[in-house]
């Protein structure tokens, strides 16, 4: 599955809360997740960081981009 | 090198201990190394292309081993791709992974109860390329059987120690390949409560318990967990990250890393025979293109690991782990996949 634009609105709604219903067991996704959800940064900079982080490990991300489009 | 007789990893690489002259030759051959092993050994190194930490624990395939300063264990991370060393204190830690080539990792040593150790503690999860280019490793130790024992990393391109500088290898992985970083962690909360901290640190006097502030070292006494034997669980989004107990002392408790506010902990559930529990969670964790791995000195002394075997799993026993950032009482292992 292909890694949605960085327009897409799945990034804007994992940085509202929607990680939390990311079934992962992805260390790096869990502690990125972590660290965005304490961080005082706008939900828009919280995105990009999202967007960034999986193209980043897009490869290594297959189960986790399969959930982006139903959250 | 090929005629030493050395232990090599699922990836036929080099990964185990070994004499100290087939350290000194591996070096000389121009060998990238991770190096880990006691200050007498280590000192005698050549200059060369490696960094090392001090431990004299290790996990390997036989079991758990207190070696001499006859032998380190070396990790060999030739063939990947580019390779730099180089050292970093407490104002530069965030170039760790700033530094770190675009596809690959950096691997971390840093000396136990150092400033650069507190520090990298506090801040690792917030440097702008954390998440980008991972970085593991661990806290060097010594020998806990020895008085005023200290920590050390060294720089193998000056052979220089360092008591409060983090030794760091770059290593770049082939296009490829990528690097993953995963943990093994024994502990699960053990439901009984939710704690939570105010405010971040690695003494934390006050503690939230199901809402209510109480005196930390008031309720761990209360709960009769006093005696460190098992860590604080925090639930960081799914991943467990122990934060283990040092001492209770009076009205303080300290601990092997720091609580953050925002953040559930609970009291971990204990753990009957570690060995065990590793040898059926390694046995479930995929292995293919393992490259470096270490494990905690906790797991290791509760766990009376010396002699018993875990899945073959090999690295140095550490007094802190870093799993792109600092956790306790956990393996971690790097892959490259």
């Amino acid at each position: 599955m292909a890694l949605p634009s960085k327009s897409a609105p799945c990034w804007l709604k994992l940085a509202d809360g929607g990680v939390k219903r990311l079934k992962t067991t992805n260390l790096g996704v869990q502690m990125l997740a972590q660290r965005l959800e304490l961080s005082p940064m706008s939900k828009a900079d919280k995105a990009g960081e999202f967007f960034n982080f999986f193209t980043k490990w897009e490869k290594g991300l297959g189960n986790e981009i399969a959930q982006l489009a139903s959250l | 090198m090929k005629s030493l007789s050395l232990p090599l990893c699922d990836a036929g690489r080099l990964n185990g201990l070994v004499a100290l002259a087939d350290a000194v030759a591996l070096i000389q051959a121009g060998a990238p190394l991770a190096i880990a092993g006691r200050p007498e050994a280590l000192a005698q190194l050549p200059q060369g292309r490696w960094i090392a930490g001090t431990t004299p624990y290790f996990m390997t395939a036989e079991g758990g081993q207190v070696i001499d300063a006859t032998r380190v264990f070396v990790t060999d991370l030739s063939g990947l791709g580019g390779v730099s060393v180089g050292t970093y204190d407490a104002d530069s830690l965030h170039l760790i992974s700033e530094e770190a080539p675009e596809n690959g990792f950096a691997l971390a040593i840093i000396p136990f109860q150092s400033a650069v150790h507190e520090r990298f503690a506090r801040e690792a999860s917030t440097y702008p390329q954390a998440f980008l280019k991972p970085t593991v490793g661990w806290i060097a130790g010594f020998d806990l059987a020895e008085a005023g024992g200290h920590a050390l990393v060294y720089d193998g391109l000056t052979g220089t120690a360092h008591a409060n500088r983090v030794a760091v290898m770059h290593v770049e992985l082939p296009e490829e390949y990528l690097p993953q970083v995963e943990i093994v962690n024994l502990f699960e909360a053990d439901g009984v409560d939710v704690i939570r901290f105010e405010e971040a640190g690695f003494a934390p006097a006050q503690v939230v318990v199901n809402g209510q502030s109480q005196l930390f070292a008031d309720y761990v006494r209360g709960r009769g967990l006093a005696d460190g034997r098992l860590p604080l669980v925090g639930d960081y989004a799914g991943a467990r990250v122990n934060a283990s107990i040092r001492a209770v002392e009076g009205d303080s408790v300290s601990l092997y890393a720091p609580v953050f506010p925002g953040i559930n902990y609970a009291f971990a559930r204990p753990v009957a025979d570690y060995a065990a529990a590793f040898r059926d969670q390694l046995e479930a964790t995929p292995h293919e293109g393992a490259l470096w791995s270490c494990n905690c000195i906790l797991n290791f002394l509760y766990g009376e690991l010396e002699g018993k075997a875990i899945g073959g799993v090999a690295g140095p026993v550490t007094f802190g782990e870093i799993a792109y950032q600092l956790v306790n009482q956990t393996l971690v292992q790097l892959r490259a996949i």
